[in-house]
């Protein structure tokens, strides 16, 4: 699992690339931005090729934490399987996702503008 | 010309109640899903390409309608909040947007249209904003009109709610008598106000009476009187001398002997008044029932490996048991409780045996360790009451997840899927991880589950 960390607005952006799953879970909820509460993160999970429950807990997990957590992690670009996999699990209601990452960043800043 | 279809759950919620059978945006107007009509008049309209977004389960819907490709225009799915504007729902599917115009069509309505008018370049012209709306419901335009304003008259367009029993009967049968002049509906028909869908067999002596629309698979058996104004779904069986009558029977349903159904929705073994909205069920299977597919089948390698496992864990665990239940039991270490469960099947409750178990001393410990607060529940397996492991057992008071739009919510079990994966304890949260298994998970790898479950709780009752 490659994470590459840039910002854009004031957010930072976690692009994932690779699986999502036992391996590499922790990795995800180890990088600092996600595992910080107060740092509003855009997930980008364009180039996740496969997300078990373990990916899925890690995404779950890192949100509860945050102190906002219906927008401290904000998912965008979802492929389809990655889409089923959110839907199955109606872990979907808990996350602002968005098709396009500009789009995702624009809320999240507009967002944390509002909440500051 | 794009479309963004979007449904919040709360607006179908009472299909769900009624209509348990059928997913809300599958619902049959005329033998026609529902959501089919809306896809329709997105192509009307000149789409090239629709997503669908809902707040609640969406698979159904995907796995009926695919990628669009039957109706030649690409269709994708989304998810959204119930409280997104039309703004957030353009800015979540911004990709999908581009540069095009685009109408949103907001919930569970039937629109009202004409498939003879040109609603394209109607569409194309107007100005942004609401072009129609209803309570619950609206046709919005976003972006610059692609067209000049067109002239002449009006191009007829409404909503109608579907906000219960009474207005879904008042569209199927507006539908039904508009017939295919103005939507385009299944089955075959050599003359206006009777399409007739595949496989059907009619008795000599059966009457049909127009309008009428009867689905797929369908046997109407000697002298039953159809129509008028009769909707037959798919999979029905009319029996002998019964007659229906400005009614709808929905599919899988079957329909007794000498019965006279009048202004009724019958689905499976319910019968619903459209106008009181009110719905008796019928005990008696010969009067009316459901056909259903026996699932028995495909669960039977899962319930087979479920069994063998849980009878592996009760020899093994027998000894161990033997020997500290009645010790903790007589020095008041071991408390037991009944409580009510959801069963696996909707309507049905199974009745479980919840122990508590002093922790504190060494024999306690050891039994909590070995998890023989469960022992119990593992002879349940056998009777395939429980899976080994599954959900965790839902109280009877809560409603029950399986609803159509999540057939896989729910199957309780001796130990879950959120004990094995050690996720946080919070309900939410652990309904999340045990839908994912229902789904994903085969019978043997639910064996190493129901292993890292065993290992796992003692592990969480420590660190709780």
């Amino acid at each position: 699992m490659i994470i590459t960390e840039t910002s854009a607005n004031g957010i930072v952006i976690v692009a994932l690339e690779g699986n999502l799953d036992a391996l590499s879970a922790p990795k995800l909820r180890g990088s600092p931005p996600v595992a910080d509460p107060k740092t509003t993160v855009v997930l980008d999970l364009e180039k996740v090729g496969f997300m078990d429950s373990s990916g899925l807990g890690a995404i779950v997990g890192a949100a509860r934490e945050k102190s906002d957590p219906a927008c401290g992690i904000v998912l965008s670009c979802m492929n389809d399987k990655v889409r089923r996999t959110f839907e199955t699990t109606n872990a979907q209601r808990l996350f602002h996702i968005f098709d396009d990452t500009a789009a995702a960043v624009d809320f999240a800043a507009t967002r944390q503008i509002a909440r500051t | 010309m794009k479309t963004i279809l979007a449904f919040r759950e709360e607006e179908f919620a009472w299909s769900h109640e009624v209509f348990s059978c059928v997913h809300p945006l599958l619902l049959p107007l005329c033998n026609k899903p529902f959501i089919e009509f809306l896809i329709d008049f997105a192509i009307l309209v000149g789409s090239t390409a629709v997503r669908i977004l809902c707040d609640g389960g969406i698979n159904p819907i995907e796995r009926y309608c695919e990628d669009g490709s039957r109706w030649g225009i690409a269709l994708s799915y989304g998810s959204l909040h119930g409280d997104d504007t039309a703004e957030t729902l353009l800015g979540k599917n911004r990709k999908f947007c581009g540069e095009e115009r685009i109408m949103i069509v907001s919930g569970f309505s039937f629109i009202r249209y004409d498939k003879r008018l040109n609603y394209k370049s109607l569409a194309g012209s107007l100005p942004e904003g609401e072009w129609a709306a209803c309570p619950g419901g609206s046709i919005t335009l976003s972006g610059a009109p692609e067209k000049p304003p067109a002239d002449g008259a009006a191009t007829p367009l409404s909503l109608m709610p579907l906000d219960g029993m009474a207005s879904y009967y008042r569209a199927s049968m507006e539908a039904l008598e508009t017939g295919a002049d103005r939507y385009v509906l299944p089955g075959y028909g050599g003359e206006p106000g009777c399409a007739i869908g595949r496989n059907v067999v009619i008795s000599k002596s059966a009457q049909i009476r127009k309008p009428v629309s009867i689905g797929n698979n369908v046997q109407l058996l000697g002298d039953t009187i159809i129509g008028p104004s009769a909707i037959i779904g798919s999979n029905v069986i009319i029996d002998r001398e019964s007659s229906v009558e400005s009614s709808i029977v929905l599919d899988n349903t079957y329909i007794g002997e000498q019965l006279e159904v009048i202004g009724r929705i019958a689905s499976g073994n319910r019968l619903n008044d459209p106008r009181s909205g009110a719905s008796i069920s019928m005990e008696d299977p010969h009067l009316l029932g459901s056909i259903k597919k026996s699932q028995t089948l495909s669960a039977l390698p899962r319930k087979v490996a479920h069994a063998l496992a849980a009878l592996v864990m009760i020899s093994v665990l027998a000894v161990p048991f033997l020997f500290l239940w009645p010790l903790l039991k007589l020095g008041g270490r071991w408390r037991s409780a009944q409580i009510d469960c959801h069963s696996e099947n909707p309507g049905e409750t199974i009745s479980l045996g919840k122990v508590e178990l002093d922790a504190t001393n060494a024999l306690g410990a050891t039994a909590s360790t070995l998890s023989l607060d469960r022992y119990f529940r593992l002879f349940r397996v056998l009777t395939a009451e429980l899976a080994l492991i599954g959900s965790t057992p839902l109280p009877a008071e809560e409603p029950h997840p399986n609803a159509p739009a999540n057939a896989l919510a729910y199957r309780p079990g001796v130990f879950s899927y959120a004990e094995a994966e050690q996720w946080p304890a919070t309900g939410g949260d652990a309904a999340i991880v045990e839908r994912y298994h229902l789904v994903h998970s085969g019978p043997i790898s639910d064996i190493g589950l129901v292993v890292k479950a065993f290992v796992n709780r003692p592990h969480e009752k420590s660190s709780a």
